[in-house]
């Protein structure tokens, strides 16, 4: 047998223990070590966005990451982005009622890259988002759907930080 | 990939340790290597993994300067205001790069070390050829499909373009790289293939960049980085320039002006003899095209990419002449 | 709380979330997706799986000498290797027409290399990164032979004409020797790749003689019966599951050697085997379309009447397969010409089989004729939209048959009205906006309306709930939901009351997701199958002693919004799942297929649904039916740079009814999108030196980001066509990109003054 190693992964607030080869992608370990088939692989490369997730909040791709790199650090997935009680994000609800993927395949890296795109304060203007979302592909072609569905989610997500704030 | 050992460095001189070991190879955000790997072009026997290193991702920016640490994030640097501010060709050579996920991934020192994308480099099972890879075995890139190749800085063992953004900026503004103890000039730092494509740094085995420094110039808040290419966004350039421009207070004459070019080169390339020719000229169309022709001198054509000696002139001309006009817009409201 | 604006949408095609046909309802299994809890195919838990790695081949042509596995043997994990040694004991399947097995045996691991990247080798291994470390050590010594590696090889010659594809009427010849006004242009478009987001790969395992096969599959029974062709066991020891396809777009048809490879292991190793074919084995696993190159002769009088089309057309083929990328597909229906003449050719070169992608034929064949079209415009000095409807066709010019809907005309006018063509300035270079000129341009597009028959069952449950059960697939186009729409409506229950089953070869027969034709395909069976339903249900709540309605003198019942009443207001009302309960049902199962009554044969029946035999043309019956649309494009382009970008685009569409207007935008602006693509970006670039496509990847092949997409706005101009289908729909799918890459290429002529003939139109042709 190759070498592994023991890790311990914070993955959507919950510890989880795998034994993994070093080489083993946070991707990889997601999907094939965890049952987490959420984060999708679609170029294995870094060149798709598919793999989106977030890292101590912040949008990265999995399939350069190693799943040893991430020990001691809070990963996130679209598994852990509803609320406890199941509720959707706002921009998942946007992502349905806009109906902003067809295949589904890329949408979960679209989401998670739209949740960081908000939360980063890049969601300012059709043309900003455009830009910002540049990094998830999509071949259905939902380009002008996920726009919408960010900027309506980007407003929603304003409206409650302010009542939260109020 | 090939199997290897992880090792987490607790300091940089354990990092450097590691990494004077053969075989062994730092990883920081990993967009380069581990992307490498996969391709079986880096076959690391054990990666060192420096991204939990602290104290080395500061982006400090005064009188004399910018200080960015070789850890700081590509997304960190490209959007802090004072960078923004004092340097703006280099958060637009950032912002224009990769995408915003690479950019929270990949580091400042990393990204100094990218790779080239040349499809032969990157595909050894198919193209055994290749002088970086396996030095003396040949360049399978010369006499293929060389649209996204260099034409400047070329030799006969290579023809790979450094297709990196930030450091054309870097280039343009003199920075200086810092590698622990000793710090090196970036136009220094980066090496033409010449005979030995397979060195492309000076960095040595148990180095690591620690650090960036941008010294401040007159003209860098007046800077841009312009970079066209087929698809708007996540693409390499087929051309791309940094400049930073400082006019005499007639608002026409150039005073100090600062040109390098991505996208053309086997490095990142500085155009000083466009500098040299605008230098206490006055700016006008006419005179910016002429100089910006000489950009390409010595540019060499492998087929496909002859379009790029037409285009880089173009992409200087047009950076140059949105700086000036932004310029005199701006010292015309002053007076 | 939310508060609804009355009218202020249209509601020409039913209200939002009505759940019945025609209304705007959002996607049945958008939940699912947006959680990341639908399933595809690499991704069910499975237990003791090995993992598979391809070694492909980096030749373009020759044979294989020899394969030294030692080394990969040896490494740790390495459960078996397969060279084209082994001997994998499989026989070539029969084609998709329905043309039975040849039996020979067939060889996916082959000794004979026809194209640089197939597959000659896989490694088996515990874990993908061990297979994957292995594939590397592989060697593989050949022996080259000469290749040609593109229709532009020096040696690539003039190829076979195809038969079929010859079609003439009137003297093509003799009217361009007399026509006023002649032009002549060769156009050409380079291989395209399907690039779905979701790689290709599958998950096979064995119990007996029994195959399961995870595959995401746009026709779940045509390739059950290919895999059990291949092994020789029965059809229905063989099961193909693909509830959700990752897109397809043409390339997830039929199985593929990489498939055959993985169950082959499967049985050697006892155990489940998953293969991932990697992004960039992905460009030649399977085709892409076909580079192609036509030439096209126009004649017409000075006032711009065409009086001639004379199209000579080459795709290039496999040296292995004929497949045809029908250049001339689109030439002869798109206007009225009383003489025509075409021909289209295949070059055999040393790549995979080109395959099926968006639009087939009809999307490089309207990029010659729509480019065409303008050539002549801006000759004659005409504006090119009356040229277009100057010849518009008022029937079927080449079947001679009358259109069963054609509203391309409307296409055109409204498109115009919606885009501001009027606002257009004739001359080429004359709009401009600061460093960018400004051009606008037309691209027509057209697919045929291909009919086939479907199955499907209607299960009504105790609890009241309805279930449908379909092996038909939804890849993205929105099977589920309008399957959900369709059975809602004509059970006369509300849309959450509806179950959908799809994407299982084991369940009842459908047609292809290809070729527009799945839709109106299956939404006939589903139909008729939930009518019989309604009317079972009714005729036992009727009859039966213990319904509520027995003795009530009624003659029929109404059922509504899940509620069953005699229609009059009085009598009981009674909910399904009560009626259910009285009629202590547990269930009650209908099934209906839209065969004609010759093929209800159990051997007939199994041919309709796992092969193209029962498929039926566009003008196999009293019309020619076809789906139109009219695309309108402004470009910018930055002329130093070379630099291109759409800044708009209107799209107006006859695709008949929509069953889903929401879905239809999304998978028209889907086309669009693929089409600006092609137009702008994509090209397949091949070594010349050894038939390496070098941009295997999505970082070199580049398919549009998010910030290459304007606002697209799309319009319906189409009317229920009840020839074309049960439920009055034509094909939606395909015919969004048709015409989109003549509408950017016109576009950038009319902003530059300079046409580029090759596909695509990248900054150095501009410079």
């Amino acid at each position: 047998m190759t070498r592994t190693i023991p890790l311990s992964l914070a993955i959507n607030g919950k510890p989880h223990t795998l034994d993994v080869e070093p080489r083993v992608t946070l991707l990889d370990a997601l999907r094939e070590h965890l049952s987490l088939t959420g984060t999708k692989k679609g170029c294995d490369q870094g060149q798709c966005g598919a793999c989106t997730c977030h890292v101590d909040g912040e949008r990265v791709l999995s399939c350069l990451t190693l799943a040893a790199q991430v020990e001691g650090r809070q990963v996130t997935t679209i598994e852990g982005i509803a609320g406890e009680d199941g509720t959707l994000h706002a921009v998942q609800k946007a992502f349905i009622e806009q109906d902003a993927f067809q295949c589904g395949y890329c949408t979960p890296g679209q989401i998670m890259s739209a949740v960081a795109c908000i939360r980063e304060g890049h969601a300012g203007s059709d043309a900003e988002i455009r830009e910002y979302m540049s990094g998830n592909l999509c071949r259905c072609g939902a380009y002008n759907s996920i726009v919408a569905a960010v900027r309506e989610a980007a407003a929603a997500v304003s409206v409650n930080e302010k009542v939260e704030a109020a | 990939m090939r199997d290897f050992s992880y090792l987490r460095a607790a300091s940089v001189d354990a990092a450097r340790a590691g990494a004077i070991q053969p075989g062994a190879m730092l990883l920081a955000g990993g967009t380069t290597l581990l992307d490498l790997a996969k391709c079986g072009v880096a076959t690391p026997d054990t990666v060192i993994d420096v991204t939990h290193l602290s104290g080395l991702s500061a982006i400090e920016v005064d009188a004399d300067g910018a200080r960015i640490g070789a850890l700081a994030k590509m997304a960190a640097v490209a959007d802090d205001p004072a960078i923004i501010a004092a340097f703006p060709a280099i958060s637009q050579s950032l912002t224009l790069a990769a995408s915003q996920q690479l950019r929270n991934m990949a580091t400042i020192g990393g990204n100094l070390m990218q790779r080239t994308r040349c499809p032969y480099f990157r595909d050894p099972g198919t193209f055994s050829a290749c002088n970086k890879r396996a030095p003396g075995s040949g360049c399978s890139a010369i006499g293929g499909v060389t649209r996204n190749h260099a034409v400047l800085g070329v030799s006969d063992a290579c023809i790979a373009t450094y297709h990196g953004d930030l450091a054309v900026a870097l280039v343009a503004f003199d920075a200086v790289v810092e590698i622990g103890e000793r710090s090196v000039a970036i136009d220094d730092f980066f090496l033409v293939p010449g005979d030995t494509p397979e060195r492309e740094t000076l960095i040595e085995a148990g180095e690591m960049i620690t650090g960036i420094r941008v010294p401040a110039s007159a003209g860098a808040g007046n800077s841009v980085y312009l970079k066209v290419r087929d698809r708007q966004s996540y693409e390499f350039a087929a051309a791309s320039a940094a400049v930073s421009l400082e006019l005499e207070d007639d608002g026409r004459t150039v005073r100090d002006i600062r040109v390098a070019l991505g996208g053309v080169a086997t490095k990142p390339w500085r155009a000083r003899a466009v500098e040299q020719a605008l230098i206490g000229k006055a700016i006008d169309a006419e005179t910016v095209k002429a100089a910006s022709l000489l950009a390409v001198e010595g540019a060499v054509s492998n087929g496909g990419n002859q379009y790029k000696i037409a285009l880089a002139p173009r992409v200087v001309a047009r950076a140059i002449s949105d700086l000036a006009s932004k310029t005199a817009r701006t010292s015309g409201g002053q007076a | 709380m939310t508060i609804m604006e009355p009218n202020r949408e249209p509601r020409k095609h039913g209200s939002a979330g009505d759940g019945m046909v025609g209304g705007r309802m959002s996607r049945f299994e958008g939940e699912l997706k947006i959680k990341g809890a639908a399933t595809y195919a690499l991704e069910y838990p499975m237990e003791n799986v090995a993992h598979a790695v391809l070694v492909q081949s980096t030749i373009a042509a020759g044979r294989v000498v020899s394969v030294d596995i030692s080394k990969a043997s040896a490494m740790p994990g390495v459960l078996l290797v397969l060279t084209p040694q082994d001997d994998l004991g499989l026989t070539m399947c029969g084609d998709w027409a329905g043309n039975p097995s040849s039996g020979e045996p067939y060889y996916p691991l082959p000794q004979t290399v026809q194209f640089n990247g197939q597959s000659i080798a896989a490694v088996i291994a515990e874990s993908r990164e061990q297979a994957s470390e292995a594939a590397r050590l592989v060697t593989v010594t050949y022996e080259e032979t000469p290749s040609v590696t593109g229709l532009h090889d020096p040696n690539a010659g003039e190829g076979k004409v195809m038969p079929n594809l010859v079609v003439n009427w009137g003297d093509a010849e003799q009217a361009l020797a007399h026509a006023e006004v002649t032009i002549e242009a060769t156009y050409e478009t380079p291989r395209e790749y399907h690039v779905a987001m979701e790689p290709h790969g599958l998950m096979t395992t064995w119990e007996g003689d029994a195959l399961t096969i995870w595959e995401p599959s746009q026709w779940s029974h045509g390739m059950a019966r290919m895999y059990a062709e291949w092994f020789g066991i029965d059809y229905e020891n063989v099961r193909i599951v693909s509830p959700y396809i990752g897109g397809g777009f043409g390339s997830k048809g039929q199985p593929l050697a990489y498939g055959a490879v993985a169950a082959a292991a499967s049985k050697k190793l006892g155990r489940p085997v998953k293969l991932a074919v990697t992004r960039p084995q992905n460009f030649t696993s399977y085709g892409g379309r076909a580079a192609t190159r036509q030439t096209i002769a126009l004649g017409a009088t000075k006032d711009g009447i065409l009086q001639a089309i004379r199209h000579r057309g080459m795709s290039e083929t496999s040296v292995y397969a004929d497949y045809a990328e029908q250049t001339g597909a689109a030439t002869p229906v798109l206007y009225k010409v009383e003489n025509f003449s075409s021909e289209h050719r295949i070059v055999a070169v040393n790549t995979v089989t080109p395959g099926a992608l968006r639009g087939p034929g009809k999307n490089p064949s309207a990029y010659g004729i729509e480019c065409a079209m303008e050539e002549l415009a801006y000759v004659l000095d005409m504006d090119p939209l009356a040229l277009r409807l100057k010849n518009y066709a008022d029937h079927d010019y080449q079947s001679g048959k009358p259109w069963s809907t054609r509203r391309l005309r409307e296409a055109l006018t409204e498109g115009a009205a919606a885009f501001g063509w009027d606002k257009r300035s004739h001359q080429p270079r004359s709009m401009r906006d600061g460093n960018q000129l400004v051009g606008y341009g037309i691209g027509c597009g057209t697919f045929p309306v291909i009919r086939a028959p479907s199955e499907a069952i209607i299960r009504i449950l105790a609890d009241g709930r309805v279930e449908v059960v379909s092996g038909s697939i939804d890849m993205g186009q929105g099977t589920y939901t309008i399957l959900a729409q369709t059975a809602a409506e004509a059970m006369g229950v509300s849309i959450d009351q509806v179950v959908v089953q799809l994407g299982d070869s084991r369940l009842p027969g459908s047609s292809i997701a290809g070729g527009s034709m799945l839709a109106g395909s299956i939404t006939g069976a589903v139909h008729k199958a939930a009518l019989a339903a309604r009317d079972e249900l009714v005729g036992l709540a009727l009859n039966a002693p213990n319904s509520p309605f027995a003795g009530s003198g009624a003659n029929t019942l109404s059922v509504s919004g899940g509620e069953i009443s005699t229609g009059s207001g009085d009598g009981p009302v009674v909910t399904i799942a009560e009626m259910m309960k009285a009629l202590g049902r547990e269930h009650l199962e209908i099934r209906r297929n839209t065969l004609s009554d010759d093929a209800q044969e159990a051997a007939e029946q199994r041919k309709a649904w796992t092969t193209m035999a029962r498929v039926m043309g566009p003008t196999m019956g009293d019309y020619s039916m076809h789906s139109w649309c009219a695309h309108f494009a402004e470009v910018r382009v930055d002329e130093e740079f070379g630099t291109v970008r759409v800044s708009r685009m209107v799209s107006a569409f006859d695709c008949g009814r929509l069953y889903n207007p929401k879905l239809v935008e999304s998978q028209w602006r889907g086309g669009i999108i693929m089409g600006i693509g092609q137009a702008l970006l994509e090209e397949g670039i091949v070594d010349p030196r050894n038939g390496r496509t070098v941009n295997n990847n999505v970082g070199d092949y580049l398919v549009p980001t998010n910030a290459d997409i304007p606002d697209l706005t799309v319009i319906s101009v189409g009317v229920p066509d009840l020839n074309a289908s049960a439920l009055g729909g034509k094909g939606v799918g395909e015919v969004g990109i048709v015409g989109v890459a003549p509408a950017i290429a016109n576009a950038v002529y009319h902003a530059t003054g300079k046409r580029v003939r090759d596909l695509p139109i990248t900054l150095e042709k501009l410079i």
